[in-house]
């Protein structure tokens, strides 16, 4: 069994709570779920929506059509209609988003008390909504069947599986200026800075964040940074004198389309280039991508791991689609523990003598370039530690997918039980050697969110395997890949 | 073992350049310091890139030479890093009103508790001599055959604008810096000081030593910021004239909360004498 609904509206109309009051409840019911976020660059007014698909069995991506429609305006139902399913379920009217809760709630069998201790919860505006949403539970007849389901998972974003990653790894300082899809993470630590006893700061611009963020972890501070594409840009400086100066410093890149401001509310993996090899000069760093909220808190915990062993930059490589849609999850993430390694010394972005001062001196230049590079071996090797890639599918198939990141909800929900395998890598840089292995004599399927295929030109320059156009599925008008279509996508590139 | 205050580096600067003085007069700050109790590693310093920001390699402090116009905000990290830490920002000109001018005023806005000293020689002089945006109008170089068209930034009002509580001026002079940066150690917060240097080879001007007056020696009362305003509005950066006057010492001073005082977390830490690297986590 798989149900999916979209609700839609205009900005401040409340879609956003509604269902994500609706997920919750669901996934207390015992059902697995997923729900990404569609909106628009504005405040008030024109349209958003949110997708999600809850079933008896794992799932983590949504599919093209719907069984349900809530329109909270006109808009919602003239843009949407065609993606319901021929006995799908359009709810419409005036109402309050408070009221349609009421009315899934009664749709999909779930008790009214459910609903009240979700609206309880919202603290502000109880007495209202209680009032809306029981009007809307007992005026609804219609019904959707469900079969039972006990998955035990816990419902949360990729941003906040970075923030907890952060957390985990023993943050002491965050940096940031807003841009969308960072944000999120932002607001998480700013809430947390009490309870965890960290501190969150907002600063003028995001040169000044990055700088500001090397002064702090030069005092031996677990320092992170966060922004999108435009931003990182204009860190890119910075990231290279830490290059040189050797300060750990963790960035968190979470990637919308570009170039340009691009489409600012909505998802890309066109950034992996910036972070593999922004910033000028030759030096160490770790790049790391996860594919679900789960692995974003491993990979920040581990961008902190190497930056702090290594005294090098390490980028958590995110995007909107991971940032903001919400997953259930039941596996526990793998959280290696982060020592304090650094102290206050003399810092430089200058090449420097034994007293960290500046030189022009041929040898100490030399020498000290090849103990910035030798780490590269070092850290090479270290990665071997963690989960560099995964595996899923049937492994000995002679079809195999290869993916980074946020298309992994899809991903794993498209190839169901296709004779297939499919290659997630987690680690950009250092990236793992045994994928050259993996992909040989394959017929090799590249998904990504991007239009030239980044990832399939890094899998050429380690593997020297070059996949075929034809055999790319990019998408790039910024929205999610839907599991169904990604499904036959796939297997017409099947052999 | 006792570290010394000055590195083995040896100093490049041209024979003659004002930022000599400058380093001694931070050198027999810092070693009166030491002698009253002061530790070097109670102490950090930052500059940038230029001439003034080889001072880094001569004093044997913790810090970082950072990049060009990124002193302030650096300066800002590491005393949010460690709030006990005393800390010195040094940079040009160029460094600190063309490159980096928005963590300038910002840093004046956040009022972290940082003496940040600006070597004002008028002039890019380490890229060999192109105006930087505290230039004079009509001067020339190769880059501006046409001569510079512009007005030159008044860096003095612009921190009294931006809400600085503590903006000074001084010359070039070891025993001026040391006084200013005494009278400073006691103001709590941004500490704005320009020191006037003017490029001996770039941007000349063997009288402005001669022009300047000392501000308190004529009655100027610091905690009066129209006062400060009209004071500032004196010497406008351009090309000095027989009658040009240029006023030194404290313009204004005014306590306000530091950066770290708004911040629960770092008042702590200043009670304390902790960090978060002492955090266990």
């Amino acid at each position: 069994m798989k149900k999916s609904i979209l609700i839609g509206g205009k900005a401040g109309q409340g879609a956003n709570l509604l269902l994500h009051l609706l997920a919750e409840s669901l996934v207390e019911e015992g059902y697995y779920v997923f729900y990404s976020r569609d909106y628009q660059s504005l405040i008030r007014g024109g349209h958003n929506f949110n997708q999600l698909c809850f079933s008896d069995s794992s799932v983590s991506s949504n599919e093209s059509k719907v069984d349900m429609i809530v329109a909270l305006d006109e808009t919602t139902e003239k843009n949407h209609s065609s993606k319901l399913k021929k006995e799908g379920i359009i709810l419409k009217g005036k109402e309050s988003n408070m009221f349609f809760a009421g009315r899934i709630f009664n749709i999909l069998g779930i008790e009214f008390k459910f609903l009240d201790k979700r609206l309880k919860e919202l603290k502000s505006r109880y007495n209202e909504n209680i009032i809306e949403a029981k009007r809307g539970f007992e005026l609804e007849a219609q019904k959707i069947k469900l079969s039972k389901s006990r998955n035990k998972g816990k419902l949360y974003s990729g941003s906040e599986g970075i923030t907890l990653g952060a957390i985990k790894s023993g943050l002491d300082v965050y940096y940031a200026y807003p841009m969308t899809p960072a944000t999120p993470v932002l607001g998480e630590l700013a809430q947390r800075q009490k309870e965890d006893n960290i501190l969150v700061l907002e600063l003028e611009n995001e040169i000044a964040v990055a700088n500001a963020g090397c002064g702090t972890a030069m005092t031996g501070a677990k320092t992170m940074v966060g922004t999108a594409g435009g931003g990182f840009d204009l860190m890119t400086e910075t990231l290279s004198m830490i290059g040189i100066a050797e300060i750990p410093l963790v960035f968190y890149l979470a990637q919308r389309p570009g170039p340009g401001t691009g489409v600012a509310t909505y998802s890309s993996q066109g950034d992996l280039n910036i972070a593999l090899y922004s910033g000028h000069g030759e030096f160490p760093r770790v790049v790391l991508a996860p594919g679900d909220p789960c692995e974003a808190e491993e990979m920040t915990n581990q961008c902190f791991y190497f930056s702090q062993k290594y005294g090098i930059p390490a980028i958590v490589l995110s995007d909107k689609h991971l940032g903001e849609s919400y997953y259930s999850i039941e596996r526990k993430p793998r959280i290696a523990k982060v020592k304090k390694q650094h102290s206050l010394k003399r810092y430089n972005s200058y090449e420097v003598d034994s007293e960290g001062s500046a030189t022009e001196d041929s040898e100490r230049v030399i020498k000290n370039v090849n103990k910035r590079l030798d780490k590269k071996e070092d850290i090479f090797k270290e990665a071997k530690k963690f989960k560099q890639y995964k595996v899923y599918g049937r492994k000995n198939s002679n079809n195999c997918v290869l993916f980074w990141g946020s298309t992994k909800g899809a991903v794993l929900d498209a190839i169901g039980n296709l004779d297939i395998c499919a290659i997630q890598v987690l680690h950009m840089d250092p990236f793992p050697e045994e994928i050259e292995k993996l992909v040989q004599k394959k017929n090799l399927i590249l998904i990504e969110s991007n239009a030239t295929g980044i990832f399939g030109r890094l899998v050429r320059k380690k593997t020297g395997i070059e996949i075929k156009d034809k055999n790319k599925i990019l998408r790039y008008d910024g929205r999610e890949f839907f599991s169904d279509e990604l499904h036959e996508e796939i297997k017409r590139r099947m052999k | 073992m006792k570290k010394n205050i000055s590195t083995k580096t040896k100093v490049t600067w041209c024979p003659g350049c004002w930022n000599f003085q400058i380093l001694a007069g931070f050198k027999n700050y810092l070693e009166k310091e030491l002698k009253k109790g002061a530790r070097l590693n109670d102490f950090a310093m930052v500059s940038g890139i230029g001439c003034h920001g080889k001072i880094f390699d001569y004093v044997n402090l913790n810090g970082l030479n950072t990049l060009h116009g990124r002193t302030l905000p650096t300066c800002l990290g590491l005393k949010i890093g460690n709030p006990n830490l005393k800390v010195f920002g040094f940079a040009g000109d160029g460094d600190t009103l063309s490159e980096g001018i928005s963590h300038l005023i910002h840093a004046a806005r956040y009022n972290s508790d940082i003496t940040f000293l600006l070597h004002n020689n008028q002039v890019f002089a380490l890229t060999v001599g192109q105006p930087t945006s505290l230039t004079e109008k009509g001067f020339i170089d190769k880059t501006t055959p046409q001569g510079v068209v512009h007005n030159p930034i008044n860096p003095i009002k612009l921190m009294l604008s931006a809400g600085a509580g503590f903006v000074a001026r001084v010359y070039a002079d070891a025993k001026q810096i040391e006084w200013i940066l005494r009278k400073a150690q006691n103001h709590k917060g941004f500490k704005f000081i320009e020191i006037m240097q003017p490029c001996i080879i770039f941007h000349k001007n063997e009288n402005f030593q001669r022009m300047t007056y000392m501000l308190q020696e004529k009655g100027h009362k610091s905690n009066n910021l129209n006062a400060a305003m009209k004071k500032a509005e004196e010497f406008n950066y351009e090309k000095p004239e027989k009658e040009t006057k240029i006023p030194l010492g404290i313009f204004y001073q005014s306590r306000s909360k530091t950066l770290e005082e708004k911040y629960p977390a770092l008042e702590k830490f200043m009670k304390s004498g902790k960090s978060w690297k002492d955090i266990k986590r």
